[in-house]
């Protein structure tokens, strides 16, 4: 199951496990995931409704308990941490991007984009800002509340969000679910762009194929458990990998 | 419809309990004053009825105000009459008791009574049946430490010194000027020596067979026309209807905090429907989409609500039941004289506080439920609720200026006008508009407020407290309603503050100019002896002896007191303030006459006045009006040596007087106390005791009315935790969000708390602002020149207590927030 990679890894699960409820109602949502994500590297995850893709990205980021198993990112075991340290965890090293935008109504665009740097209290580098601001293309809109904005732009503010602390990992969840086609395109762009550009390490979870098609590598997921994956692909090879799972 | 409503109410329960909350206790204190009430009318009734079935036939005199007595020989006529087994007199005068001190008890002489043996509540021992024998109320006897065996002493109507032996205590009962002089029974015959009574205040008569009507009619026949006869019962139902009275006053005081406290409970009501038709847009929507007229959305709203107020009101009765069953219970405890009966709800009380749970409830809901009416149903389809932006209308604008010109004119016009009640109700009237300008600009104001309350928290807590206040100006509509019921009770409590600071420094201040004195020197009864003064002058321990005289006199064909004061002290050791005139160089012919009189009697600086005296008339000139305010001076004062020839050697009223200069106190007390020991109805006193009892009075004032605004208090915080525990609920994914980009759970119930406090602070600052200038206004409304104090710390306390108790309100929603799983909130959409 685990790719042999020459590059440094940002994310591992072994063994992941997760079950909701108990008893007769439970439901087991991860059954056992080992896998890898690389550093630097842009990678999807794939998979029918109800396969788990969604409760994995949690766990992954310290957002959700897991059952058994443990993850870690960096150096850091998440499945041994306290919730204060999740959280600190998750403002030092870990970026999020919403299906649903997920912007503070009452923040400006600039100031919802460098909030996680206010949380945690760190100075935010200029050039940086900068670098990400061009990458986004949102020096125009910085003054303007999250209403002023269209869903492509408040989304590119969530990108630029993600961005700006420089975690070690993004997780993106459906990131463009909520846009058209051209907006979505757009998004999925700058976050390979990021990628190539900044090193940054991006896991995203998506059911789109032409979006999963920009990842340097798709897994799959069904039942909770990770069954294949895909090196560089393309819209029609996840296709392919799609039809082979629901076989 | 109905039964849509009604399960969504159900779906909802807790989210309404805080709303009727408020209704509970806004009701709660209504029905808890009636409750109250309505025990000690009861209790008084039963007490009236049972003393007045101890006699047939009561007989006082026709005038009973006018201080009338009954003749001797209308005992003789009752008791001549067929029918009567036993007729006794009851009489009533001065006899003033001498304490464990020496000195007379009390601020006013203890009465000397005598009553009959049928009607006197003997605790202890007996009642008095021979000449050297008394008996003494039992509050009286135990504040002196006098039991039953020992030898007390009163003062006659001479004020010579009698002994009696003490055979027993007695309840005075409910009469209110018994139990607050004290008194001592006597047999009739010795009440009447030491009185020095010239008749009877009342005859009780018991009959020997005739029912009391009949015996009622041949008494009357008996007495004749300068006696009113009565049968006992009629008797009792009259003084309970006169004490009923009584009740109904504390009865409308109580009711007027209860209105407040219902004001407070509207506007967290009309908030807290607004918020959740705002939340329930989609639901509202839906239920167009399926076919639900405006109408329809509307009564649905406004049925919520009617049951939501039937349900609370019912619960604030069961609570004002508890409450005024607690108030009882308190009186009863702390042995006050108030009799009581068995605690429980009229069907009045259950009428008054139903309706008005439900009026108040559901016309607080009828603006929300007009705004739900306006959700088009396409609002269905969509994804997410709207922030509310808030806009300056005209309307509002329109009315907030209305509002503020036309109170702000009124209470300038207050202010200017003179002094009196005429004005100080014009400053309130200005009062109310002004607060209904608020009311309506509160949106327009809460922004800036809350950016400046907010200044000190945004900076000190980082990113949850810079949060916290742009959350607190995010939705100014909800945050100004929200904050305003808490400026009702700021208000009201800083109001009160400032009244009383200013009336206690007021006070003070003229006293200390008007009267530099240490001393004060007061006859009980009758007057001080000359003797006094002259000994105090003597010793060189002190200075500035400072005698008023006075005595009454027709002036102009009017009875007032005309006095005098030591000629040396004008000036000096006594400063009588003059608004018009002046009192130097008061000759022999001249008069200085105090303001209110020279009102009355319309005379003024120049004019003449004729004062009668022992039949002779003496014209005087008006040399100047004097200011009254606390003064000592008579409504007319004269030189002293004139007042000496025309009416003789008068005994002081009252000596002021000062230690001499780097004598101590204990030293001078000691010399006025030896001056006086021989004269046991002449007490001293000193200004530092009396500053003291006029403080404790106004701080009891105070503190009561503190006490009852409280509940409009607590019911404002009621609301603040309902606004945040609403928006909480509304702002689940924010919450979330912030969560997932590494805010702490503590930062996060941080960030509520804060924005908890903003909004105490914002409802603070108003309330103060508006409690000092209407207590400023208040005040110069008061009197003329008034010493305005500002209560600093007590209004920085108020500031402070609002803003803890903000957060406070803040502790549940905010530890919802913290507990909700990132990820479940997140789903949530």
């Amino acid at each position: 199951m685990s790719t042999t990679t020459q590059t440094r890894t940002a994310v591992v699960a072994r063994g992941l496990t997760k079950v909701y409820g108990a008893g007769d109602a439970a439901v087991h949502a991860l059954r056992g995931v080992d896998v890898d994500f690389a550093a630097e590297a842009f990678t999807a995850i794939m998979g029918p409704s109800g396969s788990g893709k969604s409760t994995l990205m949690h766990c992954l980021a310290g957002l959700d308990t897991v059952t058994d198993g443990r993850v870690g990112i960096g150096d850091a075991e998440l499945t041994r941490l306290n919730d204060k340290q999740l959280t600190l965890l998750r403002r030092e090293r870990v970026g999020f991007i919403f299906q649903a935008f997920n912007l503070l109504p009452t923040l400006t665009a600039e100031q919802n984009i460098r909030l996680p740097l206010e949380i945690a209290g760190r100075q935010a580098d200029q050039a940086l800002f900068d670098r990400v601001i061009e990458t986004v293309g949102l020096r125009d809109r910085l003054g303007h509340r999250p209403s002023e904005l269209s869903g492509g732009q408040q989304q590119r503010v969530a990108v630029a969000r993600a961005l700006i602390s420089k975690p070690q990992v993004i997780f993106a969840d459906e990131p463009t679910g909520n846009l058209d086609s051209r907006s979505g395109a757009e998004v999925l762009a700058f976050l390979r762009r990021s990628v190539r550009e900044l090193g940054q390490t991006i896991v995203m979870v998506t059911h789109d194929p032409v979006a999963a098609a920009y990842a340097d590598r798709v897994i799959f997921l069904r039942d909770g458990l990770l069954v294949s994956e895909l090196e560089r692909p393309t819209p029609q090879t996840v296709l392919d990998a799609l039809m082979a799972l629901e076989a | 419809m109905l039964r849509t409503t009604l399960a969504g109410l159900l779906a909802h329960r807790l989210r309404l309990l805080l709303t009727s909350l408020a209704i509970v206790l806004g009701v709660g204190f209504i029905a808890g004053t009636f409750v109250l009430t309505d025990t000690i009318d009861a209790g008084f009734s039963q007490s009236f009825a049972a003393d007045a079935d101890k006699v047939d036939v009561v007989v006082t005199p026709a005038d009973a105000e006018d201080d009338g007595t009954l003749p001797e020989r209308a005992l003789a006529a009752v008791r001549a009459v067929r029918g009567v087994r036993d007729a006794q007199p009851v009489l009533s005068g001065d006899a003033p008791l001498i304490g464990r001190d020496g000195k007379v008890v009390g601020d006013y002489p203890t009465a000397g009574v005598s009553i009959p043996a049928s009607r006197m509540k003997i605790t202890s021992g007996r009642a008095a049946s021979a000449a050297g024998e008394a008996v003494l109320d039992e509050n009286t006897a135990e504040a002196q430490g006098y039991a039953p065996g020992a030898t007390v002493a009163v003062l006659d109507k001479a004020g010579d010194r009698h002994e009696f032996r003490l055979v027993g205590t007695f309840d005075v009962g409910l009469d209110p000027d018994l139990a607050y002089r004290g008194a001592v029974a006597f047999t009739p015959e010795t009440a009447r020596l030491v009185t020095g009574a010239k008749g009877f205040t009342e005859i009780d008569v018991l009959s020997s067979g005739p029912a009391p009507e009949t015996l009622r009619t041949a008494v009357a026949a008996a007495v004749g026309s300068g006696a009113k006869v009565v049968t006992g019962r009629e008797r009792g139902d009259e003084l309970a209807r006169r004490n009923h009275v009584d009740t109904a006053f504390l009865r409308t005081g109580l009711l007027l905090f209860a209105a407040v406290a219902l004001l407070v409970a509207a506007l967290v009501i009309y908030n807290t429907f607004g918020i959740l038709v705002a939340q329930r847009t989609r639901e509202m929507a839906l239920l167009r989409c399926i076919g639900a007229t405006r109408r329809q959305v509307f009564g649905s709203i406004v049925l919520e609500s009617a049951v939501v107020g039937l349900l609370s009101s019912v619960l604030g009765l069961l609570t004002g039941l508890g409450l005024g069953a607690a108030a009882v219970a308190v009186l009863r405890a702390t042995g006050t004289d108030v009799p009581t009966g068995t605690v429980s709800l009229s069907p009045q009380t259950i009428a008054i506080g139903l309706c008005t749970g439900v009026v108040v409830t559901v016309a607080a809901a009828l603006l929300p439920a007009r705004q739900a009416t306006r959700v088009p149903p396409v609002a269905a389809l969509g994804t997410q609720t709207e922030e509310h932006t808030f806009r300056t209308g005209v309307v509002r604008v329109v009315f907030a200026t209305l509002f503020t010109v036309a109170g702000a004119g009124l209470t300038a016009a207050g202010v200017l006008q003179n002094p009196g009640q005429v004005a100080l109700l014009t400053v309130m009237a200005g009062g109310v508009l002004v607060f209904f300008a608020v009311l309506v600009l509160g949106p327009v104001i809460v922004r800036p407020l809350s950016g400046l309350a907010g200044w000190v928290p945004a900076r000190l807590f980082g990113v949850p407290g810079r949060l916290a206040v742009g959350n607190s100006r995010r939705n100014p509509r909800r945050a100004a309603t929200t904050t305003v019921a808490l400026t009702v009770g700021v208000t009201l409590m800083t109001f009160m503050s400032v009244l009383t600071a200013t009336v206690r420094s007021t006070v003070s201040d003229q006293l200390d100019r008007q009267f530099p004195a240490d001393y004060i020197l007061t006859a009980q009864t009758g007057g001080i002896p000359r003797s006094i003064a002259d000994t105090l002058r003597a010793s060189r321990d002190l200075s500035a002896v400072t005698e008023f005289r006075g005595k009454k006199a027709k002036v102009n064909g009017h009875d007032y007191e005309v006095g005098t004061v030591t000629r040396a002290a004008l000036g000096t050791s006594v400063k009588p303030e003059a608004s018009a005139g002046t009192l130097d160089g008061l000759g022999a012919g001249d008069v200085a006459v105090a303001d209110f009189v020279a009102q009355d009697l319309g005379v003024k600086v120049g004019d003449h006045v004729t004062v009668m005296s022992g039949g002779r008339s003496v014209p005087l000139t008006v040399v100047a009006v004097l200011k009254a305010g606390v003064s000592l001076l008579p409504p007319f004062t004269m030189a002293e040596q004139a007042f000496e020839q025309r009416f003789g050697r008068v005994d002081d009223a009252q000596i002021l007087l000062n230690a001499a200069p780097g004598v101590p106190a204990e030293r001078a007390r000691a010399v006025v106390d030896d001056a006086t020991a021989a004269y046991p109805a002449v007490k001293v006193g000193s200004t530092t005791e009396i500053r003291g009892q006029f403080d404790e009075a106004i701080d009891t004032v105070l503190m009561v009315v503190t006490g009852l605004l409280a509940l409009a208090i607590v019911i404002s915080l009621l609301g603040i935790a309902n606004t945040l525990s609403l928006s909480v609920h509304e702002r689940t994914r924010e919450s979330a969000l912030l969560r997932a980009l590494g805010l702490t759970r503590p930062q996060l119930r941080g960030m509520l708390s804060v924005e908890a406090l903003v909004l105490g602070l914002v409802g603070a600052i108003v309330g103060v602002v508006l409690g000092v200038l209407y207590g400023w206004a208040a005040t110069a409304t008061l009197t003329k020149d008034v010493s305005f104090r500002l209560p600093v710390t007590q209004i920085l306390v108020f500031i402070a207590a609002s803003g803890l108790a903000g957060v406070l309100a803040a502790v549940l929603p905010a530890r919802r927030a913290a507990r909700a799983s990132v990820v479940g909130a997140l789903a949530a959409s």
